[in-house]
């Protein structure tokens, strides 16, 4: 119990001493956006006859017409409200977009990561088991591939094969085949809200729709996982409790299991935390391959247009997401190994 | 006794694969009678008027909104397109042009119904049109180029007249209310969500659609997908029908190649945004439809900005345009889909025709264009850039190679800078960029429209920054222009103009591939670029 708490406390105090970088962010992407060459509001004015007229109406819209410091003023308020501004590019609120798209981005992710651990873990001991082995050769062959391969076009390469050529995959369009019914949201995961409402029929489609791409994404992933699992598990089998466990004849894979790997586990969870809030947002070409309507694709298209105020949520939501991750690895790391609680 | 066994049997399994077959059916049905249209860009808003608004947000609201009148179609080379000079009615029963062309009076339908079962009334129309003239919208500025500009000219006659009163005769008044903006919408529902700050309720309809249009929006998420039902009581489909699909899907699918399997595979009706090397390859293989229609009111352009030197030079502008290798550039970003706009021959070098665009009588001619340039007194080149935005790479960057390497032909070093959208649109927007690639569209493509729009003034769309006063003149003569013939001179005037002084160089005409079923039916090429949903049906 008093680990628990010691834990909690811990992670409190680390969250508020994030406050003044989550600050910073903000004020530093409010500038940077400002500085970057391009005019929303010339933008936006694009339509037909859109003549200067209509340039000043969206720059007011925007506030852009106010002094910068008044603006930054404004914004910083806002945001102390939860307002994060309104998108030209949607029409809507920039928190009802991310709060919409978040958890299309995070089931994605977090299903392509469980998939890259699963694979990547037993792979990394494998190879580390018998290094320089055909195994480990083979192991560092697929993980290569997978990485070199750029997401976009392993993403279209499953597509042409599972789509396309198979008609195995569903259409890979969005979460849901358009024309299913969508389950009360709950959670906003669809493969949650599903089985809560007890519509099996309906959870196989999503998860269906949500193979492809969490494969895709996981490809990606999973070299580093593996190669940081491979050595660590090469440490930790050639340490001296190995060798003692060993020498006392404990089962193989009680050694394998209980001693190596639950000491090589905790560079791959530091790894994992990284790799996570990177797939966040670096999953734009799968978002956008898959049509996933995610945070991601929607941060990049606003940033095509200069769309201010979904590029700053963005990245603020991105920042806090890293500074969670970061106190959630912690909190694993005092499970994994309790002596990182004491630190 | 066995075989009667087996008998039985067959025929059970026989039932049970019927049943099995069916259900999959059932589903089948419903698919028949949606329409799935896959595209690129995204609805983002319901009221056309909101800036900011899209193209596919317009092709929503020509079906989900009603405007007084609509234009006509047409044949051009075998395909439909729309017609500018057939206004048919659409709210409006009837018009009637008064003779000295100052009064138009429409009679209402008395059977149309907004989507809540109130009727449609001239209240009504004259509230959305004053709002269109009035509130910060975009149809203000488009209104303005058919002398609709105020509030007064706009009058309730009775429940089912409206009348519009025009300070001059203006052949542009009419067409006007055809195009996106001046929809008329449900102003008792409209009123009921203003405010103070928002007396129109533009954030209202931003949201929500309050028309009388042939389908009903049911959930509309922007940057993902709309899908609206057809509404049972609008019946200006042919002959005075409701529209033929019962369901619409608008789905945002931002991958070409994505949308060129959907298509393939079935999956969905109808795309217009494909990548031109996958309507060629899909086109190859027979099994779809292709619709290819050359964008006649649309025009692309490598623009050179005239106030910006060397290109201040006549000379230099006309080197330029015997220095591009139009058919390769052709070939290379647009498969040849689309009409060419260079390579005519004109009789005694005079302009065959008053339209607008017409082929120009140039071709790659590098030995011309070394003259030109030597004229200019710069035969041994210059360096500059050509920019072009990121969202127009797929055809503008192969372009910009081409021109890269015929201009070195002749001395000319060119950069090529590709831009992010916004960026490229403020650069043109502040007269920065010295070279560059664009397109032009007008709704209402006549002559004068062009010449006024792109070629006078200090705004945007006068890419080549033209400062010409002769041509500004005419331009203004023509718009009021009800003589025919005369109207015929003086756009050939303003070609020749363009013609001698090469502003800016017309390229092509791209095609607007449409791609679908074999079953789908009734498509047009519309004004707005994008597909009206009412025209299709399933055969």
């Amino acid at each position: 119990m008093g680990t628990i708490v010691a834990t909690l406390a811990r992670a409190g105090r680390r969250f508020v001493s994030s406050l003044p970088a989550l600050f910073g962010v903000l004020v530093f992407t409010f500038l940077l956006m400002r500085v970057l060459p391009g005019d929303p509001a010339v933008f936006f004015a694009s339509g037909p006859n859109a003549g200067q007229e209509e340039i000043e109406v969206i720059r007011r819209q925007l506030g852009l017409d106010k002094p910068l410091p008044n603006q930054l003023a404004i914004y910083l308020y806002d945001v102390g409200r939860g307002n994060l501004g309104r998108s030209m590019m949607t029409g809507q609120a920039v928190a009802k977009d991310l709060k919409e798209r978040l958890p299309a981005s995070l089931e994605l992710t977090l299903t392509a990561l469980l998939i890259a651990l699963v694979s990547a873990v037993p792979l990394g001991v494998l190879a580390a088991l018998r290094p320089g082995s055909l195994v480990d050769h083979g192991v560092r062959l697929f993980c290569s591939l997978g990485v070199c391969v750029p997401t976009f076009v392993s993403g279209l390469l499953l597509i042409y094969v599972f789509y396309y050529l198979l008609g195995l995959a569903p259409d890979p369009t969005g979460r849901i085949d358009i024309f299913a019914t969508l389950p009360p949201s709950r959670t906003g995961f669809l493969i949650i809200d599903f089985l809560l409402a007890g519509d099996v029929e309906g959870w196989w489609a999503a998860a269906r729709q949500l193979m492809l791409p969490a494969l895709t994404m996981a490809l990606f992933v999973i070299a580093p996982l593996a190669r940081i699992t491979r050595a660590s598990m090469l440490v930790s089998l050639g340490s001296d409790f190995v060798r003692t466990a060993r020498s006392v004849g404990l089962s193989w894979w009680r050694i394998v299991v209980t001693y190596a790997l639950r000491n090589a586990i905790l560079p791959v969870i530091t790894i994992a935390g990284i790799v996570f809030s990177t797939m966040l947002g670096a999953n734009v070409l799968v978002e956008k391959v898959f049509s996933w309507p995610g945070v991601a694709s929607y941060a990049l298209d606003a940033l095509l247009v200069s769309d201010y105020a979904p590029v700053q949520g963005f990245v603020l939501l991105m920042a806090t997401i890293f500074v969670i991750v970061n106190l959630l690895v912690d909190v694993l790391y005092g499970i994994a190994d309790p002596r990182a609680t004491v630190a | 006794m066995s075989f009667e066994m087996s008998k039985r049997s067959l025929f059970a399994a026989t039932a049970l694969l019927a049943v099995m077959l069916a259900a999959p059916s059932a589903h089948a049905q419903s698919r028949a009678e949606t329409l799935r249209y896959v595209t690129g860009a995204t609805v983002n808003t319901l009221d056309p008027n909101i800036p900011g608004s899209t193209r596919e947000a317009f092709a929503l609201s020509m079906s989900s909104y009603d405007r007084l009148v609509s234009f006509g179609r047409k044949q051009l080379n075998g395909k439909w397109v729309f017609d500018l000079d057939t206004i048919t009615g659409e709210l409006a029963e009837s018009y009637q042009v008064s003779s000295d062309g100052l009064k138009i009076t429409f009679k209402l339908r008395p059977d149309a119904k907004f989507q809540d079962g109130s009727p449609v009334t001239a209240e009504d129309v004259k509230w959305s049109l004053d709002r269109c003239v009035t509130a910060p919208i975009l149809g203000k500025a488009q209104l303005l180029t058919g002398s609709l500009t105020s509030a007064d000219q706009f009058k309730v006659i009775d429940p089912l007249t409206f009348e519009v009163t025009l300070p001059k005769p203006d052949k542009l008044a009419l067409p006007n209310l055809a195009t996106v903006y001046p929809i008329i919408i449900n102003s008792k529902l409209a009123k009921a969500h203003a405010t103070a700050e928002d007396p129109w309720a533009l954030n209202w309809t931003k949201e929500n659609a309050a028309g009388s249009g042939a389908y009903i929006v049911e959930t509309f998420k922007p940057g993902e997908q709309v899908i609206a039902k057809r509404s049972e009581a609008w019946n200006r489909g042919a002959p005075d029908k409701p529209a033929a699909f019962k369901r619409l899907i608008i789905q945002s699918v931002p991958e070409p190649a994505t949308r060129a399997n959907l298509v393939e595979r079935g999956d969905a009706d109808l795309v217009i945004d494909l990548q031109a090397s996958d309507v060629q390859s899909l086109e190859g293989k027979g099994k779809l439809k292709v619709i290819s229609t050359p964008q006649y009111n649309a025009v692309t352009f490598i623009s050179m900005n005239n106030t910006i030197p060397p290109f201040d030079n006549v000379n230099v502008r006309r080197a330029i345009a015997y220095a591009l290798p139009y058919d390769d550039m052709f070939k290379a970003a647009l498969f040849g889909r689309g009409a060419p706009l260079y390579g005519a021959t004109w009789a005694d070098g005079k302009p065959p025709s008053g339209g607008y665009p017409i082929p120009q009588p140039i071709k790659l001619d590098l030995e011309k264009a070394r003259a030109y340039l030597k004229d200019a007194g710069m035969a041994d080149g210059f360096s500059t850039t050509f920019s072009f935005n990121v969202g127009q790479a797929a055809t503008a960057e192969p372009m910009a190679a081409l021109v890269k390497e015929s201009l070195a032909k002749i001395g000319i070093k060119v950069d090529i800078q590709k831009l992010p959208d916004a960026q490229m649109s403020t650069a043109i927007n502040e007269k920065k960029l010295p070279f560059f690639t664009e397109g032009i569209v007008a709704w209402l493509p006549s002559t004068d429209y062009f010449y006024r729009n792109f070629y006078t003034g200090k705004q945007r769309w006068n890419y080549s920054s033209t400062d010409n006063a002769e041509l500004e003149k005419i331009a203004q003569e023509a718009r009021f222009e009800a003589d025919k013939a005369k109207y015929e001179e003086q756009g050939k005037a303003l070609n020749a103009i363009h013609f001698d002084q090469m502003f800016q160089i017309p390229i092509w005409q791209a095609a607007q591939d449409a791609v679908m079923q074999p079953t789908v039916d009734g498509y047009v090429y519309q004004f707005t670029r994008q597909v009206d949903y009412r025209n299709l049906s399933r055969k």
